[in-house]
């Protein structure tokens, strides 16, 4: 009963739902299905379909994977007041960002497969079967701190769930070292993914050493204002209980962190146009055009702006702990940051080439729609995630009332 | 490597003569690699397996890194290379592994002073090692300076004059620089790239995972990624190659300047030194004092691009 | 191998236009040799026998010296000994080196025109060995292409090489570098205009 009890009904509860939530993974799924196609096409014929060149040879999906990585590592902004500082409100919700963050690590795996150029020699990766260049690689830590943070996320939650629905008590001696070691860790899969590219000397705009606190200073804007959104919409759901207070809390964070991100972004801006040597090139490429070419000008204004308006609604306590602008601060930061950390960041790394060449990079339809694909297919693993763990959260969903539902075969089920 | 080839031009043929190449297509050829339907459907179909879609043999799927091989598993590898290279462009291929002779670390040297502009090198290279055609690719870019500075985002590779030299112009070839300390080997997270005993950066195609990860670290350009299936007209194909240099590749790797390792490791010199009409190319040991490359660094003022950088390239500059 | 073949057209061509254009003259473009065993004490004990830069000697077939056939035995044509008067009796050789500060007699024989001027030995320089003549001038510039600086060599970096003398890419009479005609240009990658971007 114990083992596959548990697979059963919660398969049952994944194919069970409203109408709404019917249409949401009937939607997913059709995006994914296209996102899939697309990348049919692009293993066929080669990354030629997509908008990358030998000049810019890192283009919307490595912009995307940043972004999500530093959604991913937000969830240490809530691991740390629910477990270290035992924060009551955020400790009754953290295991949605925990979700968030797993959701998000998957689609920041399948958006480097996406680059990838030969995916089938994947395995060339796995140490002793392959060959993983450690210590050496930035991009082999990257997979190494990557999976290792899945697995965390995956594993602490995990236990804690599985506990609950089979409504015994949690060791935490057993546990708590492993939520210790994720703090650091969610810190390192941003750090490290940073160093990917600040450590390449040949590419001035990201050979800074401020790029790995420029990076956590964006995380932890756009991650908690993910989870902000996220709990709203779960608690409007379900039964799932998230108090204003810990949202509030969250929203306090997001203020620093965006404070702190304008301040290194100043930082970077009087540093390159003080100096103003060759290594102002990308930023004005970004910011101004370069050579009569910019193609990212008004996106970079947009995320500037956006990410300004928001620190203001962030900032002022009104504002912030008024739902109707709190949601559009959320808004406004998750695009700033998606622009400033995606496109913003990777692109202007490769313009101007390393002989001085400027050209420039825009996304294909075809890459456009694999990464509507992959993001499709990462909001399915949430909402999927969701539905299992949310009942269990509240103790709608046990091993001792799978029984009793069964039993009544009524599958009433607020999710 | 069968039925993937489709997408990309079988009708391609690019004649050898200046007017025929000047009107080759794209860089990367999009306007002419737009899925249609057909290969909509067929992709979706070949996403069943990966390995049906990357169209490879099981033998090569499985295939080792090039240094981990044994003796046998090189032979039987370098012989399956010969069937598919056989099958593809109906030659008979050398695919050699020749090692690296001992006591040897290339150098090379490029004459800024002599140096027309002419672009010899360029093609020579791409014919000597089967680059692809279309979509285009060249190891050499050939850097136009305006006379009194040395600025690189002042400079120009898409000069056509009548003549060259121009006047009022300097030029400065730029490929692989085969770095001392190489920033490109150091990131790839597979070990698909490195360097050689003799000082060659080389790439196991084979082992290539595309990431491209060597060509953002890589400061001069020096690393050209197959975007799609190379296209090498079959007249044209060069049948004298090397594992790690020049025998045809495959789509979605990496792939730069190996010296003409197929060349240099038989004793010969480098192709675009042997073409250049005015002698401003120089190869050879330096670990040999009385070398060419020897006697220049030693004789001449020399300058290596990016220094600052410390990338310590095997690449050198000089006035003479 | 065009550019090969190409610079030994312009090599005979070379050639050609140095022995007034009737003759061939064999020995000089590109040269098989060994490579050099150079030894470093270079400007001094210059020999003409070219045992101290190994390029092996071809004779020259006496039927075909250019010279003689005006200045030979059979017709003895006196020589001008002003710079006017013999450029106009050699009207097909153009003269563009070093200015007026050159003329005929700085590099050919004034009796024996089938040889160049000698060194300091008092030998004269034959054809074949004309790169020691050049490097009386260009001292600096004929180290260099002794030591494989300067021009060009073709072949095995280190085995047999094919050196290229100093008249087979400059003609002596003209020495400046003809201008080519560029390779084109590369293909340029495609801008997002072209393409129905989506964002």
């Amino acid at each position: 009963m114990a083992r596959s009890g548990f697979f059963i009904s919660a398969g049952k509860r994944l194919v069970t739902g409203p109408p709404l939530y019917y249409l949401w993974v009937l939607l997913l799924l059709v995006l994914a299905g296209i996102g899939v196609s697309a990348y049919a096409v692009q293993l066929k014929t080669g990354l030629i379909v997509t908008g990358m060149t030998s000049y810019v040879s890192w283009g919307f999906y490595i912009g995307n994977f940043t972004f999500l990585v530093g959604v991913a590592a937000a969830a240490v902004l809530l691991i740390i007041p629910a477990y270290l500082y035992d924060f009551g409100p955020i400790r009754d919700i953290v295991i949605v960002g925990e979700a968030l963050a797993v959701s998000a690590l998957s689609m920041c795996l399948m958006f480097v497969t996406a680059d990838l150029g030969r995916p089938d020699r994947v395995w060339h990766l796995i140490p002793g079967l392959g060959i993983l260049n450690l210590p050496q690689s930035l991009l082999g830590w990257d997979i190494v701190v990557l999976n290792g943070y899945l697995f965390l996320n995956l594993f602490i939650p995990g236990y804690i769930l599985y506990n609950a629905y089979r409504n015994r008590q949690v060791n935490m001696r057993f546990i708590w070292p492993f939520i210790l070691l994720s703090i650091p860790w969610a810190v390192s899969i941003h750090t490290v993914t940073a160093f990917i590219y600040n450590g390449l000397a040949a590419r001035p705009f990201w050979n800074a050493s401020i790029l790995a606190p420029r990076f956590l200073a964006s995380a932890f804007c756009s991650g908690p204002a993910l989870v902000i959104i996220l709990y709203q919409i779960v608690r409007h759901y379900t039964k799932f209980h998230v108090k204003d207070e810990a949202l509030h809390k969250i929203a306090e964070f997001i203020s620093i962190a965006m404070a702190v991100n304008l301040f290194l972004l100043f930082a970077e801006f009087f540093k390159e146009l003080y100096s103003n040597t060759h290594h102002l090139s990308p930023l004005k490429y970004l910011y101004l055009g370069l050579h009569g070419k910019g193609n990212l000008i008004p996106w970079i204004w947009t995320a500037f702006a956006f990410n300004v308006v928001a620190f203001v609604i962030f900032l002022i306590p009104a504002t912030r702990k008024n739902f109707a602008t709190l949601n559009l601060g959320c808004v406004l930061i998750i695009i700033g940051i998606w622009i400033e950390k995606g496109m913003g960041l990777i692109i202007p790394g490769f313009i101007p080439a390393p002989l001085g060449e400027v050209w420039e990079y825009m996304p294909t339809t075809l890459e456009v729609l694999i990464a509507i694909g992959i993001w499709a297919i990462g909001l399915l693993i949430l909402t999927l995630i969701l539905k299992i763990i949310i009942p269990i959260e509240t103790g709608e969903f046990t091993a001792a009332g799978t029984v009793a539902n069964s039993e009544l075969r009524h599958g009433q089920i607020a999710a | 490597m069968s039925d993937s080839n489709k997408t990309t031009q079988e009708t391609a043929t690019i004649r050898r003569d200046k007017k025929d190449r000047a009107t080759e297509a794209p860089a990367c050829g999009k306007d002419s690699i737009q899925p249609d339907r057909r290969s909509f459907l067929a992709g979706a179909a070949a996403f069943l397996g990966l390995i049906s879609v990357s169209s490879c043999s099981w033998q090569e799927f499985v295939q080792n890194h090039f240094q981990r091989m044994t003796k046998t598993e090189i032979e039987e590898t370098v012989e399956r290379l010969r069937a598919e290279y056989k099958g593809k462009y109906g030659k008979d291929f050398v695919v050699g592994t020749e090692a690296p002779i001992d006591g040897t670390l290339f150098g090379y040297a490029l004459d800024i002073q002599r140096c027309i502009g002419c672009r010899r090198c360029v093609y020579a290279c791409v014919d000597e090692n089967n680059q692809t055609r279309n979509p285009q690719m060249q190891y050499i870019r050939v850097l136009r300076f305006k006379d009194g500075n040395m600025d690189l985002e002042e400079s120009s590779i898409y000069y056509d004059p009548e003549e060259v030299p121009e006047k009022g112009y300097y030029y400065m070839p730029v490929q692989c620089q085969h770095c001392a300390n190489a920033p490109c080997t150091k990131v790839c997270p597979v070990r698909a790239t490195w360097t050689e005993p003799d000082g060659i950066v080389v790439v196991d195609y084979n082992w290539c995972i595309g990431c491209r990860y060597c060509m953002a670290a890589c400061p001069y350009m020096g690393r050209w990624f197959n975007f799609a299936d190379p296209v090498i007209p079959a007249d044209q194909v060069n049948t004298q190659t090397h594992y790690l240099g020049n025998r045809p590749r495959m789509r979605n790797v990496v792939e730069k300047c190996t010296f003409c390792i197929q060349r240099v490791r038989v004793g010969k010199y480098p192709m675009c030194v042997e073409v250049c009409p005015v002698g401003a190319r120089k190869f050879g040991n330096l670990l040999d004092p009385d070398s060419e490359i020897s006697r220049i660094i030693s004789t001449k003022r020399v300058f290596r691009l990016k220094e600052e950088l410390n990338t310590q390239p095997k690449f050198y500059y000089f006035f003479a | 191998m065009n550019g090969h073949i190409g610079s030994l057209k312009i090599a005979l061509l070379v050639m050609a236009l140095a022995l007034l254009g009737a003759c061939l003259m064999p020995g000089t473009g590109p040269v098989q040799a060994q490579a050099p065993q150079e030894s470093q004490s270079e400007e001094s004990g210059v020999a003409v026998s070219g045992q101290e830069f190994p390029v092996p000697l071809v004779p020259l077939p006496k039927t075909i010296t250019p010279c003689r056939a005006c200045h030979g035995p059979e017709k003895d044509f006196p020589v001008q000994f002003k710079r006017h008067e013999d450029l106009l009796v050699h009207k097909n050789i153009r003269l563009a080196h070093g200015g007026v500060r050159v003329w005929c007699l700085d590099c050919h024989h004034p009796d024996n025109r089938n040889f160049l001027l000698p060194l300091s030995d008092g030998k004269p320089i034959d054809f074949e060995h004309s790169y020691l003549l050049c490097g009386k001038c260009h001292g600096t510039k004929y180290r260099d292409w002794r030591n494989g600086i300067h021009g060009k060599r073709t072949g095995s970096w280190n085995g047999e090489k094919q050196y290229f003398l100093c008249v087979s890419c400059h003609n002596p009479h003209l020495p400046k570098f003809k201008p080519l005609e560029p390779m084109p240009p590369p293909a340029k990658p495609w801008t997002p205009k072209e393409t129905q971007a989506k964002h």
